[in-house]
């Protein structure tokens, strides 16, 4: 049964993040911590194991249609790679109850921040009158 | 280099939390390189490869990665990402993202508690 779950979690998290653009990751952490029971610790861990092979097939797909700047691409992740270690090294050092308070307020300032984009009026599809 | 540094902030977020880091380097290539949104979003996942990569050792390391639900979970999202292109385009944006604020919220309660 658990199997199933996973792969339905997956599927979500697959969908709103291809949707909304907003990182699968954000869902799949609490669902593991809060439906299957999961570590702080490990639901992030095996969140990132499902975010590397994800990153790399978008990536193919992207740089196929040309649309990788490289030029920023490149030194954006020599930084990426050294701000994630030393980010993954603190989780590590954490408690996994100081962990699981920080998501926690990650998750509230995004979802603030995703709600007062959404109170902006749309662009306007149709010019307007004259 | 300013792009080094959103790639160190980036990836200390995304390091930290076990995320992608996306949501921090596409606004700033949008609003501070004034880089395309489709760029922005591509280039975006060029990086996270780096990222998760580096990230995803230390945590292996620490042997806190749950091979197994990560290997099913990447096969729905491999579905789900095609079927969600393909379907959600007809629910309005509006509600779909104050319905994930919603969600994320409820889920920022049970984590707090």
């Amino acid at each position: 049964m658990e199997v199933l779950w996973l792969v339905i979690l997956g599927l979500v998290a697959g969908a709103v993040g291809a949707t909304l653009g907003v990182g699968g990751g954000l869902f799949i952490v609490p669902a593991l911590v809060v439906f299957f029971s999961l570590d702080q610790h490990v639901a992030q861990g095996t969140s990132l194991a499902v975010i590397l092979p994800t990153a790399v097939i978008g990536t193919v797909g992207h740089a196929r249609r040309g649309r990788v700047k490289w030029s920023m691409a490149l030194p954006i992740a020599g930084g990426g790679l050294l701000g994630a270690l030393l980010g993954s090294r603190l989780a590590l050092a954490l408690s996994g109850d100081t962990l699981r308070m920080l998501f926690a307020v990650l998750l509230t300032i995004l979802a603030i921040r995703m709600f007062a984009r959404s109170l902006r009026p749309p662009p306007s599809k149709t010019p307007s009158d004259i | 280099m300013k792009a080094v540094m959103l790639g160190v902030v980036a990836g200390f977020v995304g390091g930290l939390f076990g995320v992608g880091g996306g949501i921090i380097v596409v606004p700033a290539l949008v609003l501070f390189f004034h880089i395309a949104q489709y760029e922005a979003s591509a280039t975006s996942v060029a990086v996270i490869v780096a990222s998760s990569a580096a990230a995803l050792a230390s945590f292996a390391g620490d042997g806190a990665v749950d091979w197994n639900a990560a290997a099913l979970i990447f096969i729905g999202a491999g579905s789900g990402a095609a079927l969600g292109t393909r379907y959600m385009q007809s629910i309005p944006e509006r509600f779909l993202t104050r319905t994930i604020a919603v969600v994320m919220i409820v889920a920022a309660i049970r984590l707090a508690t």
